[in-house]
């Protein structure tokens, strides 16, 4: 009964999918290796959902392919793919039993009773609810509902697993042990897990290569921890989280640094390697929000200038436990945002509306895609995952 | 609009009144009939009561002279079978028809609204006159049974627009998911939950049949369905036995109503099955 | 236009060529076969007993007619015997008249006690109960329903006997029975549920939060039901009215038995001259019946759009 699990390699070679007048997704182009886990994030409406529910068969791309293992799928039904989907609804049966529920594609497949349901229990064995296989659905919590509706999926062996959002019905404390709970299991099973969310940190946290969407179009793919530390455009930089993108005009580029004028008055030093920009052009970089100092200018005195650094009044201050975050006003409606550790912030403490400086230094500073001169060509928008 | 200790307005209190007053209208005059068919046999069709006896129920049964009640009767609920089960049939496929968008949805949408609000008399009328037309004879169980059904199935379509469109489709998606093939998916998911709107679309296909009289009265022929000899009856008919007539039908639709309410609560309990007794027992 | 369900795409794809590259419209046109055969049954029946004998209604209304039977033709004398008569403009009248009491009377009552189900019962339980409470009645006879009138407002009926029994009144009114007021009672009685029920579903979906909002920003009970209760069950109150008008326009059965055979509507005439084989004048006055009552439904729709109420 077990389909045979062949590669789980998920290619989406040039899709487009449209709906009528709307473009929901436009000539993407994915490869998602086999046994990895990939996150799908961006907004809502990005076209992240879309994507999905084609590689899950339902929807079929308007125009494009999608391969699986290899194969092309489109057109194919479910039981040829060798995918599973977890709803965000979890859609359990409500007129089944649990048991019933993760029985149910074993049924579709012409199983015996017996067969089915010894394999269903070994199942619900796996994720603990062995003691609630009569009971209906409806009797169960949130929690254990996900968990049949992870059974239900997993009894056919697919390649690939398919989770539309499958945190968001959570309460924050279910989602954040549910997640290290799907790395787990996706290791163990070792099959392609591709999960859709909009919530930056879960990708961040479960995922192998995550791929930021925007608008039905891939902005940055990368690993989860490239994501965060080399975000690709101001985008992605903004989207993810953790970053501060700066943006000015190139006064002078030298030795692998450029002079770069930002329209507020402040001055920064880009690292940019081998490009030479061409002065004018307009550069864009990203620092990272723990990696800024804040010292407090005392009243009446001016701010000491400098390089890579940033005059601003403090906004508000979050406590976020291990670490502070401050957010500063820079004039013009700008802001800034730097992560104190909480040592280094209590030591000395700021109050809204304290005028305080930011600096950080160069090598800190990571260019983003969106100046007119880049580095080299965009790459394709192929996912560059590792596995594991 | 409550207040906060959660004490109920004085509105609440009048519009009570208002509901009741309401119910007694609806339920009062009927009372009175079923009180009045166990009149006395020397009673009359008004208060007072004349005694108390079970004569004009004997009546109905005995006599010939108050009109052909069996007869009518049998032909009333074998038409009101026929007639629901071809409305479910027709209704619930043509409603999951409707889900999808199709061309000349519209069309059929609207035939079926106005067959829904043109007066009975006329589609009798018309039916009776292609009948003539085709050299056919009127029949209860051929032209009655049509006429019925242009009432009966766009009451059905809209109940099942309304169980429709609360019947959240991730379910169906689910099935397919989990390999199941469209009919698979229709009997094994789809159908069983729509059960309790099914069983709606039975009752209320029974019972218009059943009580249906103004598209009837054209298409019947020459043998009457119950409604039909009843109002005969209350031309040609002075006695009680009028009142019998309508305590024994209304028994006969009760007993109806009850069975396919009872049905729905059970199927409802039946997947709810405490839903509220979940959830605390969790184990985390 | 989907009436259910806006998604473009059958949900189930249907099996296709598979291949890279290739249009996949195929599912769109398998979806759209696959509906037209699921309401085709419905549509034949509808089309034969409906559509059909509508239109030989139509065709009818043109015959010509003797003492035995009707002949085939196309003359337009039975239209105009119809708009000579000024026995028509009576009906009509009496008709209309009804009717529109009719529609005030439930409309009132309709709205009330929807009302107060969805906005004063706190339970679900107990809205379904009297929900269903209201609605049983409509699943009894509807003639017996009506004629249980006779004897609680007749001269000697229950009614009567109570108010002089009381002394409200020395002698027993007289026109509680066969009478005007007898009809609209009983349409009121058998018609109240057709405005109930769209009334209920228009309200049930306004959120109660709208409610409290308008009740923080000062309004009374009052102003919250005419600023924002009534204006979101419009599309409902247009439906319930569109139900009550056609089906009291279309009736023939109340009005002849309440009113004692004084008042008389359009339907109730024609069926005199069906039950006297003068078929063509009886097509002829359903179709300006018909036409009539399409033009007053479309006054309504036009004030009102129903359409979300039917299309969820």
């Amino acid at each position: 009964m077990a389909e045979a699990s062949g590669s789980g390699e998920v290619a989406v070679v040039g899709v487009t999918k449209r709906f009528g007048e709307t473009t929901a997704v436009k000539d993407l182009s994915l490869t998602i290796p086999h046994g990895s886990y990939c996150c799908l994030l961006g907004p809502s409406g990005c076209g992240k959902t879309t994507i999905l529910r084609m590689i899950a068969g339902h929807e079929n791309p308007t125009t494009g392919d999608i391969r699986i293992g290899g194969e092309s799928v489109v057109g194919l039904p479910q039981v040829r793919r060798g995918t599973a989907m977890m709803f965000q609804s979890y859609a359990l049966f409500p007129h089944r039993s649990v048991l019933d529920n993760v029985a149910f594609a074993l049924k579709m497949r012409g199983a015996g009773l017996a067969e089915r349901h010894a394999k269903a229990r070994e199942l619900l064995t796996k994720v603990q609810l062995e003691n609630f296989a009569d009971r209906l659905p409806a009797q169960l919590s949130g929690g254990q509902q996900q968990r049949v509706a992870l059974a239900r999926a997993l009894i056919t062996n697919p390649r690939v697993l398919l989770l539309d959002e499958p945190l968001s019905a959570l309460d924050e404390y279910l989602r954040l042990r549910m997640r290290g709970e799907l790395r787990r299991v996706q290791k163990e099973l070792g099959i392609t897990f591709i999960h859709v969310t909009h919530t930056q940190l879960e990708a961040i946290a479960v995922a192998d290569t995550v791929v930021v969407m925007a608008h039905g179009r891939i902005e940055q793919a990368a690993s989860a921890r490239d994501i965060f530390i080399a975000p690709r455009n101001a985008y992605v930089a903004r989207f993810v989280g953790g970053q501060n993108v700066l943006s000015g005009t190139v006064e002078s580029a030298m030795n692998g640094t450029a002079a770069v004028a930002a329209e507020n008055g402040a001055r920064f030093a880009f690292p940019v390697g081998g490009i030479r920009p061409l002065r004018g052009s307009k550069l864009w970089g990203s620092i990272r929000r723990d990696r800024i100092a804040l010292e407090k200018v005392p009243p009446g005195s001016k701010p000491a200038g400098g390089l890579n650094t940033i005059a601003g009044e403090v906004h508000t201050i979050e406590n976020q436990g291990s670490y502070v975050k401050v957010t500063l006003e820079l004039g013009h409606n700008e802001e800034f945002v730097a992560h104190l550790l909480d040592e280094t912030f209590f030591a000395n403490p700021l109050d809204i509306g304290d005028r305080v400086v930011a600096r950080w230094s160069a090598s800190d500073i990571k260019l983003l895609d969106d100046g007119p001169v880049a580095h080299e060509p965009a790459s394709t928008q192929t996912a560059v995952a590792t596995a594991g | 609009m409550h207040s906060a200790d959660g004490s109920r307005p004085w509105t609440f209190y009048a519009f009570a009144a208002f509901f009741t007053l309401f119910v007694l209208f609806l339920y009062g005059p009927m009372t009175v009939i079923y009180i009045l068919s166990f009149q006395g046999p020397q009673g009359g069709m008004t208060f007072p009561m004349n005694g108390i006896s079970f004569h004009w129920f004997d009546a109905l049964f005995s006599q010939t002279r108050v009109g052909d009640i069996a007869g009518s009767f049998q032909r009333s609920i074998g038409l009101a079978v026929a007639v629901a089960l071809v409305t479910v049939l027709l209704s619930v496929i043509a409603g999951l028809g409707f889900r999808r968008p199709f061309r000349g949805s519209a069309v059929a949408f609207y035939l079926a609204i106005a067959s829904l609000i043109m007066p009975g008399l006329f589609v009798g009328l018309g039916i009776a006159l292609t009948f003539r037309l085709l050299g056919l004879g009127t029949n209860w169980f051929t032209s009655g049974l049509g006429a019925q059904l242009t009432w009966t199935l766009p009451f059905g379509l809209l109940i099942m627009f309304a169980v429709l469109g609360r019947f959240n489709r991730s379910y169906e998606e689910a099935a397919t998911d989990l390999g199941a093939t469209s009919w698979q998916r229709i009997s094994e998911v789809t159908l069983p939950m729509l059960l309790p709107g099914i069983i709606g679309v039975a009752l209320f296909g029974f019972t218009l049949s059943y009580d249906e009289i103004a598209r009837t009265a054209l298409t019947a022929g020459s043998a009457n369905t119950l409604p039909l000899e009843i109002w005969a009856m209350t031309t040609n008919v002075t006695s009680p036995a009028l009142y019998a007539v309508g305590a024994v039908t209304t028994v006969v639709s009760f007993v109806v109503i009850t069975i396919a309410l009872s049905s729905i609560a059970i199927v409802q309990r039946r997947r709810a099955a405490g839903a509220r007794r979940a959830t605390l027992t969790s184990t985390e | 236009m989907a009436i259910l369900d806006q998604s473009a795409d059958d949900y189930s794809a249907s099996a296709t060529t598979p291949g890279a590259g290739a249009e996949h419209r195929a599912v769109d046109a398998g979806g759209e076969r696959a509906s037209w055969f699921q309401i085709a049954p419905l549509v034949v029946v509808l089309a034969l007993f409906f559509g059909l004998p509508m239109l030989v209604v139509l065709a009818v209304s043109f015959f010509d007619f003797d003492r035995t039977d009707i002949v085939p033709a196309f003359i337009l004398d039975n239209y105009a015997d119809l708009f000579r008569s000024e026995v028509t403009l009576r009906l009509y009248a009496s008709s209309i008249k009804f009717a529109l009491i009719v529609w005030a009377v439930t409309l009132v009552l309709g709205f009330n006690i929807a009302y107060f189900l969805v906005f004063h019962v706190r339970t679900m339980l107990w809205q379904i109960a009297l929900f269903l409470l209201c609605t049983v009645p409509f699943l009894t006879s509807n003639i017996i329903r009506m004629i249980s009138w006779i004897p609680f407002l007749g001269r000697n009926g229950i009614f009567n006997q109570a108010l002089v029994g009381s002394g409200v009144v020395h002698q027993p009114l007289e026109f509680l029975l066969f009478s005007d007021f007898a009809v609209i009672v009983a349409y009121v009685h058998l018609f109240t549920l057709f405005m109930v029920v769209p009334i209920f579903n228009s309200m049930a979906r306004i959120d109660k939060s709208l409610l409290e909002a308008a009740h923080d920003a000062g309004a009374s009970r009052f102003r919250v039901v005419s600023e924002i209760v009534l204006p979101l069950s419009k599309s409902g109150i247009a439906l319930g009215s569109i139900f009550v008008v056609t089906l009291v326009m279309g009736d023939s059965f109340v009005v002849r038995t309440m009113s004692g055979g004084q008042s008389a509507s359009v339907v109730s005439a024609l069926q005199n001259e069906v039950a006297a084989l003068q078929y063509p004048p009886a097509a002829a006055s359903a179709v300006i019946m018909v036409i009539i009552v399409t033009l007053m439904v479309a006054g309504i729709l036009r004030l009102v759009d129903v359409r979300k109420e039917l299309a969820r």
